[in-house]
C-alpha cells in the first residue's frame, strides 16, 4: 500500500488507500485477538503483551489518519503521498515490532521504524526540521546498535546454530544457565538502546527533538504507539530475565533510569517555553512512571501495561489538539499563546480535559496505576524514591497546569501574537474528546477483557 | 593472521584518538573496512561460500570503498578540515584510549565465554570505547558521525566472534551497515551545510 501511494500519485487514491490500510488495520487486530498465541509466518505470535499494544496502536489509526488528511491538505501531490506512504510504513512496522517473537526480528522492526519517523519528521522541509531529522536518526542510529549489541550479548550467552533467530520462548529455556554479567550486560545494552524509542533517560533527548517538530498527528503517534515499541522491547527482556539471579540490578537500575526521567522531565518542564516540547517532556515523566513501577514489581507490572495504554490515549488526543492550535494561534511559543476559549471553546475544553487527564488527577484513568505504583513503592519500603517521586510529580503538575491555563484563559505575552487565527471546524475535536472520554472512563469502570490480558502479559512475572 | 590483523585494527583506533584532521578519519575508516573484511575471510570457514560472498563484499564493498568515498564528499563540501578547536586535544584523547584499552583487556577477562575468542571481546570493547569517546569529546557532526561509525565497525566484530554459529546476526549488522550509508551519510549528512556543524536550533 505504502509503495502503490508513492506510485499512482494522486491524493484522491492515496486517501482511499490509507483510509483502506486504517479498516485493515482494525480488522487484523480484531483477527490478533481471536488468534490469541498462535504462531504465524514462523516469526510472529499473537502474544497477550504484543495484542494490547496493538490494539492500543488500532484506536489510533483512524483519529491519526483524519488528522493527516487535514495537516496534509495543503501540500503538493508529492509531499502528501509521501507523508501518507511513510505513515502506512510506520503502522506497519510497529505492528511488526508488537507482534515479533525473537529478539532480531523485534530489533530489525524497530530500525525499520527510524526510516519511516525520519521521512514524516522531515516532512516540512524547513532547516528546524532537518536538524530534528538528523538527531533523530543518528541518535536512533546509535541506540538502535547499542540495543544490537546486547542482542550480540544474548546471542554469546547461546552460541548454538539451533537457536540462531534468538526466540523469546527459545531463550526463556535457558537463561538461569547463563553467565549473570552477560544477563546484566546485555540488559543494560538493550536498556539504553531502546530508550532511544521509549525515550527514556538517558536518550529521552532525541525523542524531545522529534516530537516537538514532528506534524501534530506524527507526533501523536511518536510519543504514544512508538514509545510503546522502546516500551515492548525492553519488557520483553526484563520479563525474559525475571527468572534469573539479575531481576534485582535489572529493577534497580529502571528504579534509577525512571527517577532520572522523572527529575529531567520535571526540571525542563518547569522553564518549557514550547508547548510541544513540553508534551513531549510530560512523556518522559510518564515513561519514567513506567520504569518505575517495573522496577516496584507486584502491582506494579499491572500499572506500568495500564499506564501505557492509557497514556497513549491522553498524549495522543493532546497531540492532534496540536494540530488545530497551531492553526488557531500560528505558534507553539508559550509566551505568544493565549485566549485560546474564546477562539476555540471545543479545542480549550479538550486542552482543559487532556491535562487532568495526563497529570492523573481524578477523574482520569491514569489516577489508578499511578496510585498503584506509590502502592507499590510503600509496600515494597521504597521511601526515597516515593517521597522523591511526589515532589517531583508535584513540579510536573504546576509546571503543566499553570501554562495550560495561561494558553486557555490569559493574554498572550508576546507581541508576536497578531496573526488572525484561521477557521476550524469544532468537530474536528470529536475523536479527541472520544479518546479522553475513555480514559475517564477507565478511572470507574476496567472492563474484562482489558482486565485479562494485561494479567496475561505479566503472568510470567515474579509475584 | 587473524591476530596480525586485530593487532592493526587496534593500532587504527590509537590513530583515531591522536588524528585532528578529517581526511585521516575517513581514511582510517576505510582502513578499518579492509581490516575487517580481511578478519571475517580469515574467521568465518564454517559459514557457506555464498554467505561468506556477501559478507566479505560489503564490507570491502560498503566500509572500505562508499563510505569513505562519502565521508570525504562530505568534507569536502562543508569545508571543515579539521576537528573543532574546542575539541579535546590529541593527547588527552590518547590518554583516555590507552584507559579504554586496559578497561577493555580487564572486562572481556571477566566474561571468558567458551564460545568466544577473548581478544574478539578485548578489540570490539576497545572499539566500542573509542567510538564513544569520539562522540563525546568531539564537538563537530561529522566527529560523531565518525565516532557512530567505529561502533558499528565494534558491532561487526563482535557478530564476527560468532559468525560460524549464527550467520544470521553478521547479516543483520550489515543490514545496519546499509542502513546508515544510505540514510546518514548518503541523504542527511549532503544536506548538512558548513554552518550546520553544530545543531542548536533545538534547545529548552
Amino acid at each position: 500500500m505504502s509503495i502503490m501511494i508513492v506510485l499512482l500519485r494522486n491524493k484522491t487514491v492515496t486517501k482511499a488507500i490509507t483510509a483502506g490500510f486504517a479498516l485493515l488495520h482494525i480488522w487484523f487486530t480484531v483477527y490478533c485477538w481471536m488468534n490469541l498465541n498462535k504462531t504465524e509466518l514462523t516469526y510472529f505470535t499473537y502474544s497477550s503483551v504484543g495484542v494490547l499494544l496493538l490494539s492500543a496502536l488500532s484506536v489510533l489509526t483512524i483519529p491519526t489518519v483524519l488528522h493527516g488528511f487535514i495537516y496534509a491538505s495543503k501540500d503538493d501531490t508529492k509531499k502528501y503521498n509521501i507523508y501518507h506512504s511513510a505513515l502506512i510504513a510506520l503502522m506497519m512496522f510497529m505492528t511488526g515490532a508488537y507482534l515479533a517473537n525473537g529478539m532480531t526480528v523485534l530489533w530489525i522492526f524497530v530500525e525499520a521504524t527510524t526510516l519511516a519517523v525520519a521521512a514524516l519528521i522531515y516532512h516540512d522541509r524547513t532547516e528546524i526540521a532537518l536538524e530534528a531529522t538528523w538527531k533523530y536518526v543518528f541518535i536512533c542510529s546509535t541506540g538502535i546498535a547499542l540495543a544490537y549489541l546486547g542482542v550480540l550479548f544474548l546471542g554469546f550467552i547461546y552460541g548454538r546454530e539451533d537457536a540462531s533467530n534468538l526466540s523469546f520462548a527459545s531463550l526463556s529455556g535457558i537463561i538461569n544457565q547463563a553467565n549473570p554479567m552477560y544477563l546484566k550486560i546485555a540488559f543494560v545494552f538493550v536498556l539504553i538502546g531502546f530508550s532511544t524509542k521509549m525515550g527514556l533517560f538517558p536518550m529521552h533527548t532525541v525523542t524531545i527533538d522529534a516530537h516537538s517538530v514532528a506534524p501534530p498527528p506524527i507526533s501523536a503517534l511518536i510519543s504514544t504507539t512508538l514509545m510503546n515499541v522502546g516500551f515492548l522491547a525492553i519488557f520483553r527482556v526484563y520479563s525474559l530475565f525475571s527468572s534469573s539471579s539479575v531481576l534485582p540490578f535489572m529493577n534497580n537500575v529502571l528504579i534509577i533510569s525512571g527517577m532520572l526521567s522523572l527529575l529531567i522531565a520535571a526540571g525542563y518542564m518547569l522553564k518549557a517555553k514550547h508547548l510541544k516540547r513540553m508534551l513531549a517532556y510530560s512523556s518522559l515523566e510518564n515513561m519514567g512512571l513506567v520504569a518505575i513501577a517495573i522496577g516496584v514489581g507486584g502491582v506494579g507490572y499491572y500499572a506500568a501495561l495500564f499506564l501505557v495504554v492509557l497514556h497513549t490515549f491522553t498524549k495522543s488526543s493532546l497531540f492532534y489538539q496540536m494540530g488545530q492550535l497551531s492553526r488557531i494561534l500560528h505558534t507553539f511559543r508559550l509566551d505568544d499563546c493565549g485566549r485560546y476559549m474564546k477562539l476555540y471553546p471545543a479545542g480549550s475544553l479538550v486542552l482543559l480535559l487532556g491535562m487532568v487527564c495526563i497529570l492523573a488527577i481524578p477523574p482520569s484513568g491514569l489516577f489508578i496505576p499511578e496510585f498503584m505504583i506509590l502502592k507499590g513503592l510503600v509496600a515494597n519500603g521504597q521511601w526515597f524514591v516515593l517521597v522523591a517521586s511526589v515532589i517531583l510529580l508535584c513540579f510536573v503538575i504546576y509546571a503543566m497546569s499553570t501554562r495550560i491555563m495561561h494558553i486557555i484563559f490569559s493574554d498572550p505575552r508576546g507581541e508576536n501574537a497578531t496573526l488572525p487565527p484561521d477557521k476550524v471546524n469544532q468537530a474536528e475535536t470529536i475523536t479527541q474528546f472520544v479518546l479522553l472520554g475513555l480514559v475517564v472512563a477507565m478511572c470507574f469502570y476496567q472492563p474484562s477483557f482489558l482486565v485479562d490480558l494485561i494479567n496475561q502479559s505479566i503472568e510470567i512475572l515474579p509475584r | 593472521m587473524i591476530n596480525y590483523l586485530i593487532v592493526l585494527f587496534a593500532i587504527t583506533l590509537i590513530y583515531f584518538a591522536a588524528a585532528e584532521r578529517l581526511i585521516i578519519y575517513s581514511r582510517l575508516i576505510g582502513m578499518q573496512g579492509v581490516l575487517l573484511c580481511g578478519i571475517a575471510v580469515f574467521e568465518l570457514r564454517e559459514v557457506n561460500t555464498a554467505n561468506l560472498i556477501f559478507i566479505v563484499a560489503e564490507s570491502l564493498l560498503f566500509k572500505a570503498i562508499l563510505i569513505p568515498y562519502l565521508l570525504g564528499r562530505i568534507i569536502k563540501k562543508s569545508g571543515v578540515t579539521k576537528v573543532h578547536s574546542l575539541a579535546m586535544p590529541g593527547f588527552y584523547l590518547l590518554i583516555l584510549s590507552i584507559f579504554a584499552l586496559l578497561s577493555s583487556v580487564i572486562l572481556a577477562n571477566a566474561l571468558i565465554n567458551p564460545f568466544i575468542n577473548t581478544i574478539y571481546m578485548v578489540i570490539a570493547l576497545f572499539t566500542l570505547f573509542t567510538g564513544l569517546l569520539l562522540i563525546v569529546t568531539h564537538r563537530l557532526i561529522i566527529s560523531h558521525l565518525i565516532g557512530f561509525l567505529i561502533i558499528e565497525n565494534a558491532v561487526f566484530i563482535f557478530s564476527l566472534a560468532i559468525g560460524n554459529e549464527m550467520p544470521m546476526l553478521i547479516n543483520i549488522g550489515i543490514l545496519l551497515d546499509l542502513f546508515v550509508g544510505v540514510l546518514i551519510l548518503g541523504f542527511f549528512g549532503m544536506r548538512l551545510k558548513a554552518h550546520t556543524n553544530e545543531l542548536t536550533m533545538l534547545k529548552d
